[in-house]
């Protein structure tokens, strides 16, 4: 709880804004009293490892909470798809669906327990060279706090071996950020770049927040690290909010190693789900390394 | 979305695996897929396919076993030797990746 009583200084000016996704509050779970707009939700599409030596069997956690400041964790529903798309080379791509290996789990974060999925594909799955682009569309969330529903569909990238594949294309996904750099082969320090889609066209000057893994997930645990790698001087630095340019474009920093997730948000304004809007956001997960010896 | 790799490999094979090892690392892992049977993947590092790049099976005293080329999918298969053996994958001018056959797993 003490960790996010900081962000209740940001209640006021969070109100002052005209309503949109990052300000997704979160009073029900704390009485009402503290509302961490500063914080985003996020899809997380876990693995510990972007860029892989050798062929392995790879283990994702599905959790959808707020990486920054371990904040509250949202249940989640039986997802709507999960799969791979996997690519060696020049070869065609190959889509494995993942269904069949979602295990149910209770994840815990700092203050709450939800909802949230373990996938442990065999290596058969991951045996090939090449990359291996997991895709989630998980359950629409209901977000009470502003009665509608969150759905983030969410890519991260793995490879193997260091040859190449697909990375660069889009899925044909309903909103997805395509990447214009490697998201497994990052230093600390470069950019990242990526563009956003809508229906495969472009979005010029989508809502996009940007927030660090700050807490490192803990698989055998369940949990995330209590302790995080950093820690924000101000609210503003826990969601980095941000524009894509008039191209759809967008272009982060990577100042620190981990994961960084990327969301665009809500970008198709006519949704609906069971009566009440629905923001279709994009989410992807980039991976910054260290130089080191 | 053009890749430089798309302009290589429209070039004759032996000029792509020429220029591709020139400029990128060669690659190679290998499997066993459970029947009694190894295949081995390749390509290089620049997403550059490997098709009829050298793949050679060896025994532990050097003797070839299998003397292959990566098929048009940039991988080979060959029946699982009975011996102790490595895999050289030869991407050319100096790049071979060698492979311990008790490194090959399912």
């Amino acid at each position: 709880m003490a960790a996010r009583a900081t962000s209740s200084r940001s209640m006021a000016a969070t109100l002052k804004s005209k309503p949109r996704p990052v300000a997704r509050l979160l009073a029900t779970a704390l009485g009402g009293l503290v509302a961490t707009a500063a914080e985003a939700h996020f899809q997380l599409l876990y693995t510990p490892e972007a860029a892989l030596n050798e062929s392995a069997a790879i283990e994702l956690a599905l959790v959808f909470s707020h990486p920054f400041d371990n904040g509250f964790t949202m249940n989640m529903g039986m997802p709507e798809a999960f799969y791979v798309v996997s690519q060696r080379g020049e070869g065609d791509p190959k889509t494995t669906d993942l269904m069949q290996y979602l295990e149910p789990i209770e994840w815990s974060g700092v203050d709450s327990k939800a909802a949230a999925y373990l996938a442990r594909p065999p290596r058969t799955v991951t045996r090939s060279l090449g990359d291996y682009t997991f895709v989630l569309r998980p359950a629409p969330y209901y977000e009470q706090n502003e009665d509608k529903y969150i759905q983030q569909i969410t890519k991260t990238v793995v490879n193997v071996g260091g040859l190449p594949g697909a990375w660069d294309e889009p899925l044909g996904l309903p909103v997805e950020i395509v990447p214009l750099d490697k998201p497994y082969a990052n230093w600390v320090g470069g950019v990242f770049r990526g563009v956003v889609l809508a229906n495969g066209e472009p979005v010029p000057h989508a809502e996009v927040e940007v927030e660090f893994l700050n807490h490192e997930p803990q698989i055998a645990e369940r949990r995330f690290d209590p302790e995080g790698k950093v820690t924000a001087p101000q609210d503003s630095f826990t969601t980095l909010s941000i524009r894509a340019d008039a191209a759809g474009q967008i272009i982060i920093g990577l100042p620190k190693a981990g994961w960084w997730g990327i969301c665009a948000l809500n970008l198709d304004d006519d949704l609906k789900h069971e009566g009440k809007e629905l923001s279709l956001d994009a989410v992807l997960w980039v991976k910054a390394t260290d130089m080191t010896k | 979305m053009n890749r430089p790799r798309l302009v290589l490999a429209s070039l004759p094979l032996l000029a792509l695996a020429a220029v591709a090892a020139h400029a990128h690392n060669a690659i190679c892992d290998c499997f066993d897929n459970g029947d009694e049977t190894i295949t081995c993947e390749g390509g290089f590092s620049d997403g550059g396919k490997a098709v009829g790049v050298p793949l050679r099976v060896l025994d532990a005293s050097g003797k070839v076993l299998v003397d292959g080329k990566m098929s048009d999918e940039s991988d080979y298969t060959f029946p699982k030797p009975k011996v102790d053996y490595r895999v050289e994958f030869d991407g050319g001018q100096g790049h071979v990746v060698t492979i311990d056959g008790r490194d090959i797993e399912e």
